[in-house]
């Protein structure tokens, strides 16, 4: 009986994960992706989206005239991308494996509530490659959850995400991990930051980030 | 005394993950021709890792992969020890620039999830699995495979662990019932009371009697286990307490079902036998393997990575044979690592026999009957692992023993 009882509990796909996202972002996702491809992606421009998920972006991307290559390591997710963005070029690897797609290709990287996943070695390798398969003058574009910049939003962040995570944890089995120390892993990586903006408190930002 | 807090914690919780900072640590004094083993990054596996370590005093590179908290077994049964975790884990942690060897020593357990062919074509990186216990390494690192034991490959249900899965079991188990005997409470009284002892010591018993109990795993031992202690118990409440005709038997008859329902549920908790439903409620072997020998190729890998010791090498073909038929658990470990297609089951794909993994494989074959090709017993695995989630976390006693 625990059995049956773990089951519902564990159970995740994904389509239940479009629905988590959109509840633990209180819908704020779906407005930075379309910022993302209205305002920094545009026409006959390459970009390579990591982590593309179920392909709701890369669909918006493409509708915009852009060339995306999107990778995932989820091979359900990306069957359900394929449907939902027909014009991208998808691709499974991990995201360390970036790396491989060559040099100076793409104009813009984007990658939404997919770099909160990876280890704090795996997003350092990403970023370094990123600014490796970025032309010069590409853009990095960012949209996470990241730790809100001063304490005392902070603490009132926290009052409002527990509720909301437990939330989508029960409905969705789905949660985001806040990009750690991420401003500072930037910095190394070789990238400046030209735009941040906050959402729901500083908790949930869009980055928009240059090669120096 | 943190870490008596976490102990204590993991005796009733090791259903939930519990992780580390994963990334490559040095184990003593590691050089670069030193040995690197990856582990998953469960707290407690790491810690047991680093202790028998140190204790036989084995320098090493340990790369402690991102498996979200949870231990080996379950990880590489959920997806999140693959091929791809180890690859990201060997790209991303800097191993590469530390030793100027590429062997690669990984859990035996991990086989599930990690197909070391696939891993040597994406890395360069030379692969094997070493014992299922960190205990036997210092063994393996003298004398390689031939000198690991074959029992070192199959994995034990010992006293320890089935005292730790049994008080998982009864604390898990009280989680679902406390709010059901509390209502029924109202009308019997007392009720509750005893049944939160008396659900835990069932539990208990369940667990660390578990291959003395008469009777198939499942339903069948928990039925004995309730005629044992109810036979007790009517001696004593006859004898001593001199209780009620209807109320003796009223109790004789709750103890006999909560301990068949804590029996039905046991095996999911343990390492040897998985949580099928039909296979615990009516003793009867649904798992059904064989070789394929036209295409054996005699890699000899099915061995290596079998927990259940299923297969042995024909002295005459060399090819791998089926020997022990019935003990296999539907881990995938084999499918998921024969470079040959040699093996063909009436499952697809690997899972860990813990509750959640094998409910939700059980629920998916009873839910989606339109997917055509299922004969009675055939798994429906609709992704190539089981759960995808980030809390099946250790529900089986291998983490106390499984370590790299
Ligand atoms: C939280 S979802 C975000 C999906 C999509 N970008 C969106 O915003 O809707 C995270 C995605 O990252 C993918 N992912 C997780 N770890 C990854 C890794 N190491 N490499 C590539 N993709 C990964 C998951 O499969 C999942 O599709
Ligand atoms: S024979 Fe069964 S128990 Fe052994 S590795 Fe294969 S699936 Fe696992
Ligand atoms: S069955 Fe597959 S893994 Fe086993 S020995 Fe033959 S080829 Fe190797």
């Amino acid at each position: 009986m625990s059995t049956l009882v773990y089951m519902k509990m564990l159970e995740r796909t994904p389509e239940k994960y479009d629905r988590g996202m959109r509840l633990l972002t209180l819908g704020r996702i779906d407005r930075i992706k379309r910022e993302i491809a209205s305002t920094w992606v545009g026409p006959g421009q390459d970009v390579l989206e990591i982590g593309c998920g179920t392909g709701t972006l890369a669909a918006l991307m493409t509708a915009r005239g852009a060339r995306v290559v999107g990778i995932d390591i989820s091979e359900a997710m990306l069957a359900i991308a394929g449907r939902n963005a027909p014009e991208a070029e998808l691709i499974r690897m991990t995201a360390s494996e970036i790396d491989a797609l060559g040099e100076d290709r793409f104009d813009r990287i984007v990658a939404t509530l997919s770099l909160g996943e990876l280890s704090e070695d795996e997003l350092d390798f990403v970023l370094r490659a990123s600014s490796v398969l970025l032309k010069a003058g590409g853009k990095l574009v960012v949209a996470d959850e990241a730790p809100a910049p001063t304490w005392g939003k902070r603490l009132f962040a926290r009052l409002v995400r527990w509720p909301a995570a437990a939330l989508t944890f029960v409905l969705t089995r789905n949660t985001t991990h806040a990009l750690k120390r991420f401003e500072e892993r930037l910095g190394r990586a070789g990238f400046r930051v030209v735009c941040r903006r906050d959402y729901l408190f500083g908790t949930l930002a869009l980055f928009v980030m240059e090669k120096v | 005394m943190w870490n008596l807090l976490k102990d204590f914690w993991l005796l009733f919780g090791r259903l939930f993950p519990f992780p580390t900072k994963p990334g490559l640590r040095p184990v003593g004094n590691p050089g670069r021709s030193s040995p690197v083993l990856v582990t998953c990054n469960f707290e407690l596996t790491v810690r047991k890792v680093v202790q028998t370590l140190t204790r036989d005093g084995i320098d090493a590179w340990l790369l402690v992969a991102p498996t979200k908290g949870i231990n080996v077994w379950c990880a590489a049964g959920g997806g999140h020890f693959t091929t791809d975790t180890v690859v990201s884990a060997l790209k991303t942690s800097g191993v590469e620039n530390r030793v100027d060897h590429r062997e690669l020593i990984l859990p035996q357990l991990s086989a599930t999830g990690v197909n070391v062919w696939a891993l040597k074509k994406r890395t360069g990186w030379e692969p094997r699995f070493g014992p299922v216990d960190i205990k036997h390494l210092a063994a393996y690192l003298g004398g390689g495979e031939s000198s690991v034991a074959r029992a070192y490959r199959h994995v034990r249900f010992e006293l320890p662990d089935r005292i730790v899965m049994g008080t998982n079991l009864g604390f898990s188990s009280l989680l679902f019932l406390a709010l059901p005997l509390l209502v029924v409470s109202i009308w019997v009284r007392g009720l509750f009371w005893i049944s939160v002892p008396l659900v835990f010591s069932l539990a208990m018993l369940n667990s660390v009697l578990v291959f003395w109990l008469p009777g198939k795993p499942g339903v069948q031992k928990g039925f004995s286990l309730g005629l044992m202690v109810s036979a007790a118990f009517v001696v004593v409440s006859q004898a001593i307490w001199g209780l009620g005709g209807w109320q003796t038997v009223g109790w004789t008859g709750w103890i006999v079902l909560v301990a068949t329902y804590l029996g039905y549920d046991m095996p999911g908790w343990s390492p040897l036998w998985r949580a099928d439903v039909k296979e615990l409620a009516l003793g009867v072997k649904r798992t059904r393997i064989a070789i394929v020998p036209q295409r054996c190729v005699g890699c000899g890998l099915c061995r290596i990575v079998c927990p259940a010791n299923v297969f042995a090498r024909d002295a005459e073909t060399e090819k791998a044979t089926v020997v022990n038929h019935d003990a296999c658990q539907a881990c995938g470990a084999c499918l998921e690592n024969c470079p040959a297609e040699a093996i063909e089951t009436n499952f697809r794909s690997g899972h860990c026999s813990c509750p959640a993994c094998a409910a939700i494989h059980a629920a998916r074959s009873f839910g989606q009957p339109a997917d055509g090709q299922k004969e009675p017993g055939t798994e429906t695995a609709t992704s190539s692992h089981c759960c995808d989630s980030k809390t099946c976390a250790a529900p089986d006693a291998a983490t106390s023993t499984v370590k790299p």
